[in-house]
């Protein structure tokens, strides 16, 4: 039976994975004019970047997720729920508002994601373990504290707008109000680099993912360095998000709904499966919703519109249907 | 072997366990008994590593517990607590299977598998083996994660009050498959227990707490002693013998 069901997962992912190609050949070739070569190659210059941004997204969102759901042992928060993208636009907002918009670090994209990364990673990983640690992994405290501090970061970051100079405003808006209509591909490069570093760092931790969800005192008894080990899991998934919110903005409800969409489909507790199934699911929300939203929507309504509507419904669905939160 | 030295432990400025002294004999049953609050799941917490200890030793087998590799003392001491809501989909099977975790990781060898076998067999799971967990009935799982430990293949295991929340039959069964791991399997188990009935009839020795402090630690005979318990629960007991062991009555 065991065998049967990793076989039955694989198979899963492969009509995934099918799945996700149809949805990116069609985002590709649909409405192209193949008769005009000047017409083809403009379309492909806009839409390659256009893929691929939101391919990485979705795989630094979905792996993000479930790998917080499973640190926190709880499947119905989510990184974005605590706020952390609220904290990565405060942090490129600070940025710009302290150094200066026509400064070396805010001119050059890559210097200023890398040096938003560098403080996202250090600022996140401090605030959210703390936060564990004080509420001892109680995840209504958890989400609750989450909550307040993503108004809070929220808050900060309009303050800062306020008081900034009009014309530093203005160039700091091009780069903040990232969305999918209005990536942000200078970067591209750099975070595909980023999110393959991640991995390769965090093999080992990842390899242990299952076991963390027995819980704490389980995953020692099995051997685990528990606090070691959770605080650089942390680390990745803040890098994660940052990557994603930098790209194109905050989506709030993405990781949620791929994340549990993932966990319903393949009913397992080993996240090899798991993750790759989030990011795939991502892929095809993300690739096929953008395709809807360019040609049926013709760009009428943006798709972090659906997203955040159909997440809500969603997250409202598992919090009603769950015995125990 | 285990030897524990002056351990002390302090919450919030309170000392709750206070110079503990005592060496845990291999091979035997050992529980530690004790009215609320007394420190024995703290103790217990801080001899299996999961809590950390302010001062004093824990000596495990030539080696202070915080010098050994949490891999290497994972083969060789397990521990099992109340808190265990595991929020994931697993059959029995999956979480026996983790108890080979520390041995082989993720790769299960066929030499895991046939112990893993063996001790679903032995805690009579075959039948549940590929039910899920949160399925079970509370005996159920109490065997299941048993059958973990088992697989886990440590010469010592501990259990916190592992009859918690399980009926007379189910508790009973339990405290006898506790005998079972220490005189079949040669294990050292050292177990936190409420009922001291329990403790009397399948312990070989009690370690007593009272405020934090050792009150009485030796031999059953030794220790449930009329004096001795009503000194230590503060309550009237009168003690009887039954099968040989100290059986006793509290109102």
């Amino acid at each position: 039976m065991n065998t049967l069901a990793i076989r039955a997962n694989r198979r899963k992912l492969l009509i995934l994975l099918a799945l996700v190609l149809l949805c990116a050949i069609g985002y590709m070739l649909l409405d192209v004019n193949f008769s005009n070569p000047k017409l083809l190659a403009y379309a492909m210059k806009i839409r390659t970047p256009k893929l691929i941004v939101m391919l990485i997204t979705a795989f630094a969102i979905g792996g993000a997720s479930i790998v917080f759901q499973s640190i926190i042992n709880n499947t119905i928060v989510t990184p974005c729920l605590l706020g952390m993208n609220s904290l990565y636009t405060l942090i490129h907002t600070a940025v710009v508002f302290f150094l200066g918009s026509a400064s070396v670090v805010a001119i050059n994209a890559n210097l200023s994601f890398a040096v938003d990364v560098v403080l996202m990673g250090i600022v996140a990983t401090v605030i959210y373990s703390w936060i564990f640690k004080k509420t001892k992994h109680n995840v209504l405290y958890v989400l609750l504290v989450g909550t307040v501090l993503t108004s809070f970061f929220g808050s900060i970051q309009t303050t800062l707008t306020r008081v900034m100079d009009p014309n530093e405003y203005d160039s700091l808006l091009n780069t903040l109000v990232a969305s999918f209509n209005n990536i942000n591909s200078e970067i591209i490069l750099f975070s595909l680099v980023l999110l393959i570093g991640i991995v390769v760092v965090l093999r080992k931790e990842l390899a242990l993912l299952d076991v963390l969800t027995l819980g704490k005192h389980q995953a020692i008894n099995l051997g685990v360095d528990y606090d070691r080990c959770i605080r650089r899991l942390l680390l990745g998934v803040t890098l994660c998000i940052a990557v994603a919110t930098a790209m194109v903005g905050p989506i709030s409800f993405l990781g949620l709904i791929i994340a549990n969409l993932s966990r319903q489909f393949f009913k397992t507790f080993r996240h090899s499966q798991l993750v790759v199934g989030s990011a795939l699911f991502g892929m095809i929300v993300l690739v096929g919703g953008q395709l809807i939203v360019e040609h049926i929507y013709t760009y009428s309504v943006p798709i972090s519109v659906f997203i955040t509507v159909g997440g809500g419904l969603y997250f409202l669905y598992l919090l009603l249907t769950r015995k125990k939160v | 072997m285990m030897k524990i030295q002056e351990l002390t432990k302090q919450y919030d400025g309170k000392t709750v366990v206070d110079g503990v002294t005592f060496t845990i004999p291999k091979g035997k049953v050992i529980s530690l008994i004790g009215p609320n609050g007394a420190g024995k799941s703290t103790v217990m917490g801080m001899i299996s590593r999961l809590i950390a200890h302010d001062s004093g030793l824990v000596h495990f087998e030539g080696k202070d517990i915080g010098k050994w590799k949490s891999k290497e003392l994972s083969k060789r001491l397990a521990i099992l607590t109340q808190s265990n809501n595991i929020q994931m989909k697993l059959t029995v099977r999956e979480l026996v299977t983790f108890g080979r975790f520390p041995y082989s990781g993720n790769r299960i060898t066929s030499e895991d598998e046939s112990i893993i076998n063996q001790a679903i067999a032995y805690m009579e799971l075959e039948e549940f083996q590929d039910r899920f967990i949160d399925e079970l009935s509370g005996g159920q799982r109490q065997r299941a994660l048993i059958a973990m430990v088992i697989a886990q293949d440590t010469e010592y295991v501990l259990l916190d009050e592992p009859t918690n929340n399980l009926d007379i039959y189910h508790a009973t069964n339990m405290m006898k498959t506790v005998r079972r791991l220490c005189d079949e399997l040669g294990k050292t188990v050292i177990l936190v227990l409420h009922e001291i009935n329990y403790a009397a009839f399948y312990s070989d020795y009690i370690c007593a707490f009272k405020d934090g402090k050792i009150a009485k630690f030796g031999t059953v005979e030794e220790v449930i002693t009329k004096e001795n318990l009503s000194e230590i629960y503060q309550v009237d007991f009168e003690i009887l013998t039954i099968a040989g062991k100290p059986l006793s009555i509290y109102y």
